[in-house]
């Protein structure tokens, strides 16, 4: 009875939709008693239906169910070990197939035996900062496993071939414009979407951008990673942080409180690296990459770089002449838009320097070329996978012509 | 595991970028933060769009605990109990609110994955406070944390310990600090490891919390509430007090402030619209049924106790004890019958 007082309310508009329904239903009185209702739900029509359902729940309030639930970490026996990727000093990745959906994936061990402050901060900071800015441009987290003891904990990520740096490398030429673009505009919406749930990352560079064959790119490896902004706490930040090529100027300069700018900046250095297929500032240490910034950018003046004097390190660095500065010959092809954008993420003062979110409106990524279809990039071989290039089929001279060549070689190491 | 990989990553993805900015909560912060950057106010609602993990109705009727024998009533004065100890470690160690809160609401889910005969309160309650240190960049040394609970349980067991005895005979308190050369001090700091490692591994490592005080402030602005300000501080408290109960780790946010907001307009006989269809928690997605459980919840925290149950919650602070009150329920059960 309950059940069809709503739907009769619900029929006042299509009453003769309804009455059909109804007759057909009597006879099995007891058991179609659930059927009926939704039977006539969906006789009325489709937006009258669609509409009252947004009304009761606010999207911006998922529904209860929408919620992950409470799980513990799997045993990291859920995988099966292929090979080892690399080591570094965080710990070893490897790549393995995870047995249920014969996915593959990166695990990353962490590395806990010299912890004496239980759980490394860095590793939680990774972890949550993985969580929390899941997006088509960030390595996606699946889980974290753990092994046999408490020490050996795994972070499972989905398995991505390339990373740009050794891509660069190896690649013959470097990437197209209309490449760079789809590159950067991908780049940018990750570190945007860092941002805007308040995490830094303070470690882009070309070696964790980690590329699959489908031209996508994925930010990687947020284990310098941190929450910023309040309540968390601004002041007090590391200034060991980003791999010195690509740190900005004011942690250069000592700043303890330092924000999205520092990613802009790490963002720009990669920006000219893709045009340049060679990282733009290769410096030893720390003065010398000051004087190669000084040099490109010209000297920072109370114009450009207000707060320069009141950064902490600022008295010890002997600023030479002023000079313009250097973009239009160390990119001679780049067009006015590009040495914009460039010049804009590559600024002084961490004020000024662009965001993502505007870097993303930039007007060079509207100007001829457009940015290329990710489909449309060339897959290369990847070396995390053990995967070789194969190398381009030429034919061989004939084997005894061969030996008779060699034979015959002047250049042989003399016997005496 | 891969259904829950996608519920998990799925809203997070499909709202990306765009705001979190519900038409309520939006026009508030507006109001509010005149002088902030415009362009940031979205930004602090995407933060949510990540989801916290909530307990699942399998793991809210039969947690660990009760499967092991302990009596519901038991569970939750020993949760209560675990998270005034973290609260008076976090005043005493002078550590941030946020910290505090998020340790109470971890704490709270560990106890829908394990059982309390398996772990004590008093550890987990500790690696807890630990962990949610870290989470919150403002971590505390290992050695403080330990005293402060040493210190905490020390006084417990004085105050209620020799129950018996009148305020006169009771000599004031006063602290034992570790001995240099003994063991306890090490054992505690094993156990503090432990159960940071344990909380880790059995929440999967998703130790995602979204606290709700931003929440209501929002949802004060919105029903205008704003220039009372014992309605505020009242609410405020509701949702502090919440943290001693599950209600974090069973319902979502909305749901919480709803019925500190419930609790506190009630209390001071604030007249809100509540009559169907015109229900002012229907503005923030909170069913009454939910708002009103929550309620009930956090109620009970203020039935008035007896000094014996109270001695008997202070008691069972460690798993040993726990296990030991199981076997005696279980023995004398079995005279019983």
């Amino acid at each position: 009875m309950s059940d069809s007082t709503p739907s009769r309310k619900r029929s006042k508009w299509d009453e003769d939709d309804e009455e059909p329904a109804v007759a057909v239903a009597p006879p099995p009185k007891r058991r179609t008693k659930q059927k009926p209702a939704p039977e006539s739900a969906e006789a009325t029509p489709p937006p009258q239906q669609s509409t009252p359902r947004p009304s009761l729940h606010s999207r911006y309030v998922p529904p209860r169910t929408h919620h992950p639930p409470i799980l513990p970490s799997r045993s990291v026996y859920c995988y099966e070990r292929l090979n080892q990727i690399e080591e570094g000093s965080y710990g070893v990745v490897f790549r393995a197939r995870d047995k249920q959906t014969g996915d593959i994936v990166a695990l990353k061990k962490l590395k806990l035996d010299e912890e004496k402050n239980g759980f490394p901060i860095t590793a939680l900071r990774e972890v949550n900062a993985l969580m929390s800015c899941r997006h088509e441009n960030v390595v996606g987290i699946r889980e974290v496993v753990v092994g046999d003891t408490l020490t050996q904990v795994f972070v499972v990520m989905d398995f991505i071939e390339h990373d740009l740096k050794s891509l660069l490398h190896l690649m013959p030429s470097p990437f197209l414009q209309s490449e760079i673009k789809t590159l950067m505009l991908q780049l940018l919406s990750a570190v945007g979407h860092c941002h805007a749930n308040w995490i830094l990352h303070r470690d882009l560079k070309t070696s964790n951008l980690l590329m699959n064959n489908r031209g996508t790119i994925k930010v990687a490896d947020f284990g310098l990673a941190r929450r910023y902004g309040d309540p968390v706490g601004v002041g007090g930040m590391t200034q060991l942080v980003v791999t010195l090529w690509y740190r900005a100027p004011e942690i250069l300069l000592g700043a303890t409180t330092y924000s999205t700018a520092v990613d802009m900046w790490s963002v720009g250095c990669i920006f000219a690296e893709l045009i340049l297929k060679e990282p733009l500032f290769q410096a030893k240490g720390e003065i010398e990459l000051l004087a190669m910034i000084f040099k490109l950018l010209g000297a920072p003046t109370s114009n450009s770089w207000p707060e320069y004097s009141t950064l902490p390190l600022a008295k010890t660095i002997s600023l030479p002449s002023p000079q313009p500065h250097q973009f239009r010959p160390k990119f001679p092809y780049l067009t006015a838009a590009g040495i914009d954008l460039l010049m804009s993420l590559l600024t002084y003062d961490p004020d000024r320097r662009i965001t993502a979110e505007e870097a993303l409106q930039h007007p060079y990524f509207t100007e001829s070329p457009l940015p290329k279809h990710p489909d449309l990039f060339g897959s290369f071989p990847s070396a995390a996978a053990g995967e070789k290039k194969r190398k381009p089929y030429s034919p061989s001279a004939p084997a005894r012509a061969a030996d008779y060549k060699l034979l015959l070689e002047p250049d042989l190491p003399s016997v005496d | 595991m891969h259904a829950a990989e996608d519920r998990d990553g799925q809203p997070a993805g499909a709202t990306a970028g765009r705001a979190w900015d519900g038409r309520v909560v939006e026009r508030t912060w507006r109001r509010r933060g005149e002088n902030a950057e415009p362009n940031k106010t979205w930004l602090c609602f995407n933060m949510s769009t990540a989801l916290y993990p909530l307990a699942t109705l399998a793991q809210i009727e039969r947690t660990p605990s009760r499967e092991d024998g302990v009596p519901q009533d038991l569970e939750e004065d020993l949760r209560a109990y675990g998270c005034k100890l973290i609260h008076q470690a976090g005043i005493l160690l002078r550590q941030k609110q946020v910290a505090v809160a998020t340790a109470q609401i971890l704490f709270h889910r560990f106890w829908f994955v394990t059982s309390m005969k398996q772990f004590g309160i008093g550890d987990i309650g500790m690696g807890a406070l630990y962990l949610a240190s870290k989470l919150e960049e403002c971590p505390i040394r290992m050695r403080d944390l330990i005293n402060v609970y040493d210190l905490l349980l020390q006084r417990a067991t004085h105050t209620l310990g020799p129950a018996h005895t009148n305020h006169a005979n009771n000599p004031e308190f006063k602290y034992a600090t570790m001995s240099y050369f003994g063991s306890t001090f090490y054992e505690l700091k094993d156990a503090l490891v432990v159960s940071e490692m344990q909380i880790l591994k059995r929440l999967g490592f998703n130790v995602h919390v979204v606290l709700p005080y931003g929440t209501l402030i929002n949802y004060l602005r919105v029903l205008g509430l704003t220039s009372e300000e014992e309605a505020c501080t009242r609410a405020w408290g509701y949702l502090n007090d919440a943290l001693q109960t599950p209600v974090y780790a069973l319902y979502p946010v909305p749901t919480i402030v709803s019925a500190a907001i419930l609790l506190t307009t009630r209390h001071l006989r604030i007249p809100l619209p509540s009559t169907p269809p015109n229900c002012w928690w229907d503005l923030f997605d909170a069913a009454w049924e939910d708002v009103w459980s929550v309620c009930g919840h956090i109620m009970r925290l203020y039935r008035p106790r007896s000094e014996g149950e109270r001695a008997r919650i202070v008691g069972m602070v460690n798993k040993k004890e726990v296990r030991r009150w199981l076997e005696e329920q279980a023995a004398s059960g079995n005279g019983a019958s």
